[in-house]
């Protein structure tokens, strides 16, 4: 039965295919405007990392100024300064609760290739632990990351990112090889395969549309290679004059992340946490209320408002215009089916039953909508590309599958409510009445 | 008119009725609000940040040459670097400061008056060589600028001389002037030589119009400068910037970026908001129109022997067109009526799920003149086939 109703639908959409066009655009436009916005939305509201963002925390302590708090614009209302200093940093990298924890910051460093490959340039460089690649699922294409001896012994040792390896090695496998950063010569352990993710979830500050940064190097080479923050700093006092003042100093600079597995763990970390703060206040440091904060992933991408109001306004619109289009594709459909009361009559008097000729104008609008739903989830990955190229840093906006499925259903979904009415509308008709002249 | 048989006739058919004034009131809806969104994108671009953004120019010096080590080497290049720009045709003025306006943030710092009640104020922090209000566009209100013998490029020292806008003389100073006073931190203490205005440059804080200068040189990380140009000379004097520059140094890589790109790059998002906003009210127009055409189309099908009835009984072509519009009429109204309520109920959604801004009711009128406008236009067409029905259709029973 199934195939004979869809023959029929199929025939019936045929016979007149300028109005079958009209219905198949109208369902198109509404399912291109409602994915691409939602798909916006959705690219920024979902889960960086699904399945480890719950296990993932964030350390924020307060080491303001006593006399005011930290001004903060963050959703919780907590006035707590964003990052940490890099002396809590080395106290708190020494626990062993996190099954897994790294500090990191943005500095610079000189890359110095080979004088026939490239000139000299400054490249953006991150200093981390090495639990930050697997913490952040970050994928190698050759190599992996540096152990923790590397860590303690602050080896020099480099991870690079698919581009910089293109452009100094033309992307053989450099892992081996050496390269020279700075004034000291690193070896390389690990080339990372083209890596974008949308949100750099690592460090949400600022840019956090941002591309990652294309060389890694052990966190504990900061003091050797004297190097400073090219990221966001925060201080309340003096970072004195010195180098050393500086690592000394209360100037927030780093970000500290924690892997922990139970709730008992969040708990513990969390006393840990305070423990270490009561001890620093005896030394003078702290002075105001204690207050740490140790926050998840997910909740921090709420806390810095990844998804700016205007996201969700456009995505509330761009639904409505698909539910203008699915009622403007009711009255279409209502006056389609009815204008051939005659012939169901016909098939009625025949012997059709209600059901039949219900289910053959329902196949009807499903095609419809099945249509109008392809093309509109063409356009819209189309327009999708067009708007990564807008808003720069050659983001990439895509359709995953949790979007592809939204715009299945939601096209069978349009297609199915608009036509439901008119279905039943048609299947209602009196034969006898049609028939009679 | 025939009010009363019309209306009774569309109660007749009460859902397919209902279906096109419910649509038309959703559009209303969502046409008004999204003119209140795009009105106030539109807004937040308007703010003017006072300085000639179209012919500044961000240069970033990035060196590895060792010799940049040193901090009297980075300032005497620095110093090259400027006299080097000087004199490249079409500059009008250079700086060597880490300000570049519109990028969204910079640097800032918490300063109180030295002297006055302790009360700290978060302002826009930046340091800059003489020229730099001559590089922005902006003027000396009150005091004087900055000159070469303010700069003291000790790294020890605690004592600065410094420029401030006027938006933070006024907050910090309330009536009096700022002139010969000291504002400072526990980093050192300042002294305030002169007084600029106007100044805008929006940041992460609410301190857009807050700022202060510090007569210095920028070289630590590499040295930054702006320039600004004749009008209308970017094009041509970026390049020379560039090969000059290199000439003057080769120990470093060079970065420009025109200050128009940084604008822009900082209004995207206004600016996708607006052009995705417009173009869902151009077509929901048009789909509501195509609408309104399709159920008036069906309505004159339907009645298609009334009105060879009627035609037959003297009634005139305009009498039937006039008979359709006025069935638009009353269905249009119904859907505005409820557009109204709706456009209104949707404000106040999207006002708790983001941030929104409330309808200004010239929004609303302006909706239901355009949805008016919609439904003649959509409803001449089959109004006028209507109207062509010949008179002997009454006679026909086939």
């Amino acid at each position: 039965m199934l195939s004979y109703n869809t023959k029929i639908a199929i025939k019936s959409l045929r016979r007149h295919p300028l109005l079958a066009a009209v219905i198949i655009a109208g369902i198109a436009l509404g399912i291109w405007a409602s994915t691409t916005f939602t798909t916006v939305r959705h690219m920024f509201a979902r889960d960086p990392l699904p399945g480890r963002s719950e296990r993932l925390y964030f350390i924020r302590m307060d080491n303001w100024d006593p006399a005011r708090p930290y001004e903060s614009n963050g959703a919780s209302g907590l006035k707590i300064p964003p990052q940490l200093t890099y002396r809590d940093s080395m106290e708190l990298i020494r626990s062993s609760i996190p099954v897994r924890q790294t500090a990191a910051f943005i500095s610079n460093v000189v890359v110095f290739p080979d004088r026939r490959v490239s000139r000299p340039f400054a490249s953006p460089a991150r200093l981390c632990f090495s639990d930050f690649f697997p913490m952040f699922e970050v994928p190698f294409h050759y190599g992996h990351g540096w152990d923790k001896r590397a860590d303690a012994n602050a080896e020099q040792v480099a991870v690079i990112d698919d581009a910089t390896n293109q452009k100094l090695f033309g992307g053989a496998n450099s892992v081996g090889k050496h390269i020279r950063l700075g004034d000291r010569d690193f070896t390389i352990v690990g080339v990372l395969a083209p890596w974008r993710p949308f949100i750099r979830m690592y460090d949400m500050f600022g840019n956090f549309t941002a591309e990652p940064e294309p060389i890694y190097i052990p966190f504990n080479l900061t003091p050797k290679m004297q190097l400073r923050s090219f990221g966001n700093t925060d201080g309340w006092k003096s970072a004195g004059s010195t180098y050393e003042d500086f690592l000394a100093s209360e100037v927030d600079f780093i970000q500290f992340w924690v892997e922990l597995r139970t709730p008992a763990d969040v708990a513990a970390y969390h006393r840990f946490l305070d423990d270490y703060v009561r001890q620093q206040k005896k030394s003078g440091r702290f002075q105001r209320p204690l207050l740490n904060d140790v926050r998840s992933l997910r909740d921090m991408i709420t806390e810095y408002g990844i998804v700016r109001p205007q996201l969700t306004a456009m995505a509330v619109m761009s639904v409505l215009f698909l539910v203008i289009c699915s009622m403007n594709l009711t009255g279409l459909l209502l006056g389609k089916f009815l204008a051939r009361a005659p012939e169901v009559s016909v098939r009625r008097a025949l012997g059709a039953r209600r059901i039949d000729i219900f289910m053959q104008h329902v196949i009807e609008c499903e095609l419809v909508g099945i249509a109008g739903g392809v093309i509109g989830m063409l356009l819209s990955i189309g327009t999708l590309r067009f708007i990564g190229k807008l808003i720069a840093n050659s983001v990439h906006f895509s359709l995953d599958l949790e979007m592809i499925g939204a715009a299945v259903f939601l096209s069978l979904i349009a297609g199915l409510l608009a036509g439901v009415y008119p279905a039943w509308r048609v299947c209602t008709v009196q034969p006898a009445v049609q028939l009679k002249g | 008119m025939e009010i009363g048989p019309i209306t009774r006739a569309l109660l007749r058919n009460k859902i397919r009725f209902a279906l096109i004034v419910l649509q038309i009131a959703v559009t209303l809806a969502v046409v008004t609000n999204a003119v209140n969104m795009i009105v106030a994108e539109y807004k937040d671009m308007q703010k003017q940040s006072g300085f000639d953004d179209d012919n500044l120019l961000f240069i970033r010096s990035r060196p590895f040459a060792p010799e940049f080590d040193k901090q009297e080497y980075r300032i005497a290049s620095a110093e090259a670097d400027l006299r080097a720009l000087r004199g490249i045709p079409g500059v009008r003025a250079v700086s060597n400061t880490n300000f570049l306006p519109w990028q969204g943030g910079g640097s800032s710092g918490e300063l109180k008056v030295i002297g006055g009640d302790g009360s700290v104020y978060r302002t826009q922090e930046y340091v800059a060589t003489p020229g730099i209000l001559q590089t922005l566009g902006v003027k000396i209100v009150s005091g004087r600028d900055i000159r070469d013998t303010d700069i003291d490029d000790d790294p020890n020292s605690t004592v600065s001389t410094i420029l401030i806008s006027r938006q933070l003389e006024k907050l910090m100073f309330k009536g009096k002037s700022a002139l010969g006073q000291q504002i400072g931190n526990d980093a050192g203490t300042n002294n305030i030589v002169g007084v600029f205005d106007p100044f805008y440059n929006p940041y992460g804080w609410p301190i857009h119009e807050y700022c202060v200068l510090f007569a210095g040189h920028v070289s630590r990380t590499g040295a930054r400068f702006l320039v600004r140009v004749e009008p209308g000379m970017l094009k041509q004097v970026a390049p020379m910037i560039e090969k000059r520059l290199i000439a003057t140094n080769g120990g470093r890589n060079v970065e420009l970026r025109p200050i128009p790109e940084v604008k822009s790059q900082y209004f995207t998002q206004n600016q996708i908001v607006i052009g995705a906003m417009a173009m869902v009210i151009v077509l929901i127009i048009i789909v509501t129109g195509l609408g309104i055409v399709g159920v008036t189309s069906f309505s004159v099908a339907e009645r298609t022997r009334q009105i060879g009835t009627r035609r037959a009984l003297g009634a005139t072509k305009p009498a039937i067109i006039r008979y359709f519009l006025m069935e638009n009429w009353i269905i249009t109204n119904s859907g505005l009526v409820l557009g109204i309520l709706l456009a209104y109920a949707l404000n106040y959604l999207l006002g708790t799920l983001s941030s929104g801004v409330t309808l200004d009711w010239r929004y609303v009128v302006a909706g239901v003149l355009l949805l008016w406008a919609q439904g003649i236009v959509a409803t001449l067409m089959p109004a006028m086939r209507a109207a062509a029905v010949p008179p002997v259709i009454a006679t026909r029973t086939v």
